[in-house]
């Protein structure tokens, strides 16, 4: 019979995933020095090359990384980090050079009143993003969220990360093991064991012989040794919904040392997919994503490579290694089965629009962290809980990725075409677009808590996009007049003394470099 | 706009320093940098906190004059009204430049004394003058000199203090709630001072190197200086000629 409590944590696989979930649970579980600690293995063979995409990260990586005891300004250097405030989507409206924001800053006041419904009668004049929040005006400028005397993690503009993901792992992997009693085993996974109820009893490896473990976590990959190998969960393809399925990436140097680095992730839209561009403090990150079925890989390498050549000034057309990768957008029917549970590609993969693998990766590991069945005999329940869950926030991301699409007006393409056809848009999308018509979106389209994108993003992508409504008058809206007049008066007043006083994202991470960040 | 000059006897042979402290001639801070050889003086008569420099987001601690910008609340129709005037006030209108020399043939950045000529302080009739009769320095600008190297060392020193206290998590934010007499309250915030609890727990080996470092001292002086806030709150209110209720 399996152990009844839950005290052995076995992580399959490293990578961000593998790590990632390891120092969430560390950080919240682990005691030092106490046999009945919660004990977190993660058996990572290093002669297995991550795949090293998703290089953006959400806002919600700072609290992750703080809640570790990790130094910010450590992280930033030994991750080759910058600052994201948020995505710039160039192209995507009609592919005349047309551009809209999306900051992390929620609009002013948000949860005291709806900007949008004021904005509505000034639209001609200011783009949403604008009107409601500094953000975008930083992002423009290419300045960062804070100043040198600003402490770690705290912030004027709230921000993410871009980080080399080939770097990120092993740093969170150092700090797991060194300081959070987190144990690598360096070894290759050749077989699953299980117990004859089904759940996992142990993983045999090629040197270590068979490690044992009450829960175990499957961050393999596409391998996905667990979910897919041993226990076929079936996969649940999204591909009529978003057609990406193949990535090129290639990394490019900057043409000097004083290049400006991107304050956030510039995604330009192209005849069958869209290019994302991002700034790490050595180097720069691009990649096309686009629809297998509506180009083939040479001239996708050539929209790639043209895309390169056209934003840098110095670079040998052979400098560029192109390197290519396959995206089955979707994700598994369920993701935690018995005793295990599949985080990161494992559990399923979209296209990085949103960057949202890595913080799926973050809110995973951080209900696994909350939620801890003490024993065997509740994590039934606890893992029905959680895969409706995740499967609700596979649908928002589906959903929310889906909504930068059907508004283009672009039509210069099959791909295009097909995107914006009714048929592909998700019957909860299609709800909302109608809705939104005579009511700007709100608060109240979450049904769920803890939404994994929040009402104000939509906002952000549908007025950016040129989703129309119908101004409302009411009551409120009239009273609410004069404080507005005040807000977006203040918002004006405080974009120009930013602008006038942050540092670029350059200086500042040169600064940081120089001095390092305080803690207070 | 400032002149700066590097300061020679012939250029400078006629020139005097007017000392005299007023609002005229630049003395209306409301705080200045010091340091730890300083802060047996300055604790005497100024509170001292520590402040974030903005163009390195590092420590440095600062005599505190005031409760605003341009707000010296020791400055009055005598002049300055303390014992002591911290150097890195009473060096003006002098400041250090750097200078290439060559040195056993080598060029070497040397240290230069560097006056700013425009300054309202400089003039040929009235103050301190710079050069005796005959070319030689004056006791004055032997002492002015003595000061700019001193500030020189202090800055150095207070990289190496300020590392220390940021490393031992001995600073914490110290947000600065005023009241006046007539009952309007301010608040001063971006200022740092010792944590005392931080201070009382550490452990021995850390203390050890403090006090071998002479920082403890320091830090001491630190702590000891708060008590100087209350009269500073003294001279605003007599200032806005305001009795206590």
């Amino acid at each position: 019979m399996p152990n009844n409590k839950i005290q052995q944590i076995t992580i399959l696989g490293g990578g961000t995933a593998g790590w990632i979930t390891a120092g969430i649970i560390a950080a919240e579980h682990w005691v030092e020095n106490d046999k009945n600690s919660i004990q977190i293995t993660v058996i990572e063979s290093t002669e297995i090359t991550p795949i090293g995409v998703g290089e953006g990260t959400w806002p919600t990586m700072r609290d992750t990384l703080k809640s570790m005891g990790i130094d910010e300004t450590e992280f930033l250097s030994q991750c080759d980090a910058s600052f994201k405030q948020g995505s710039k989507f160039v192209n995507w409206c009609r592919g005349d050079n047309d551009y809209y924001y999306h900051p992390f800053s929620l609009p002013e006041q948000y949860h005291q009143l709806n900007l949008a419904n004021h904005w509505l009668q000034h639209k001609d004049k200011i783009p949403f993003a604008n009107a409601v929040t500094f953000q975008a005006a930083l992002c423009e400028e290419g300045l960062a969220p804070k100043q040198i005397s600003t402490p770690s993690f705290s912030f004027f503009g709230n921000y993410g990360y871009h980080l080399d993901a080939g770097k990120f792992g092993p740093f969170i992997r150092q700090h797991c093991v060194n300081k959070l009693g987190v144990k690598h085993i360096n070894d290759t996974i050749t077989d699953i064991n299980l117990h004859p109820n089904q759940d996992i009893k142990s993983v045999t490896t090629a040197k270590h012989g068979e490690i044992g473990g009450d829960l175990f976590i499957d961050c393999t990959g596409t391998h996905g040794l667990i979910i897919d190998k041993t226990y076929q969960i079936p996969f649940v393809s999204q591909k009529h919904v978003l057609f990406n399925d193949t990535a090129m990436a290639a990394q490019i140097n900057y043409d000097s040392a004083e290049q400006p680095i991107g304050s956030s992730t510039l995604s330009t839209a192209q005849k069958n997919g869209w290019i994302w561009d991002i700034g790490l403090q050595s180097r720069r990150g691009v990649g096309y994503v686009y629809s297998s079925s509506h180009q083939n890989d040479d001239n996708a390498e050539q929209t790639l490579r043209q895309y390169i050549q056209s934003s840098t000034i110095k670079l040998d057309e052979n400098d560029i290694s192109v390197r290519k990768l396959a995206i089955n957008p979707g994700h598994r029917e369920k993701f935690w089965h018995q005793n295990s549970v599949a985080i990161g590609m494992s559990s399923g993969f979209i296209e990085p629009l949103e960057a949202s693998a890595i913080a799926l990766i973050e809110l995973s590991a951080k209900y696994i962290a909350k939620q801890l069945p003490q024993s065997r005999s509740h994590m039934d329940i606890i893992a029905a809980r959680y895969n409706k869950k995740f499967l609700e926030r596979w649908q928002q991301i589906l959903e929310f990725l889906k909504l930068h699409y059907v508004l283009s007006q672009r039509r210069d393409s099959e791909y295009w075409l097909d995107n914006t056809s009714a048929t592909t848009i998700p019957a909860d999308l299609a709800e909302k677009l109608t809705l939104w018509q005579s009511q700007c979106p709100y608060t109240y389209d979450s049904l769920v808590t803890e939404e994994l994108f929040p009402s104000a993003s939509y906002q952000y992508i549908y007025y950016g996009m040129g989703g129309e409504t119908r101004p409302q008058f009411s009551r409120k809206i009239i009273d609410e007049q004069q404080q507005v007049n005040a807000l977006i008066q203040q918002n004006r007043s405080k974009t120009a003394q930013l602008l006038n006083t942050l540092p670029t994202n350059r200086e500042l991470l040169n600064k940081i470099k120089q001095y390092g960040l305080q803690n207070i | 706009m400032a002149k700066h000059e590097l300061v020679n006897n012939v250029d400078h042979k006629d020139l005097k320093i007017n000392t005299n402290r007023c609002t005229e001639l630049g003395d209306n801070l409301w705080y200045t940098l010091t340091f730890p050889d300083e802060f047996r003086a300055v604790q005497a008569y100024y509170p001292i906190f520590f402040q974030k420099e903005g163009e390195t987001g590092q420590f440095a601690p600062v005599a505190l004059f005031g409760f605003q910008h341009q707000e010296n609340l020791f400055l009055n129709n005598d002049g300055w009204d303390a014992g002591y005037i911290p150097i890195t006030v009473a060096r003006s209108p002098f400041t250090i430049g750097t200078q290439t020399q060559d040195v056993d043939g080598k060029p070497q950045q040397q240290r230069v004394l560097t006056l700013d000529v425009e300054h309202p302080r400089v003039n040929k009739d009235e103050g301190q003058s710079l050069f005796m009769e005959f070319g030689g320095n004056s006791d004055y600008l032997d002492s002015v000199a003595a000061m700019m190297e001193a500030i020189h060392h202090g800055i150095e020193a207070n990289k190496e203090f300020a590392a220390c206290l940021s490393e031992l998590e001995l600073l914490e934010p110290f947000t600065l709630d005023v009241e006046l007499y007539d009952g309007s309250k301010h608040q001063m915030v971006g200022l740092y001072a010792i944590n005392e609890e931080k201070l009382d727990q550490l452990p021995d080996e850390k203390m050890a190197g403090l006090v071998k470092s002479g920082y403890l001292k320091a830090i001491h002086f630190a702590m000891a200086s708060q008590g100087n806030i209350g009269q500073l709150l003294a001279r605003k209110n007599k200032q806005l000629g305001l009795k206590r209720k």
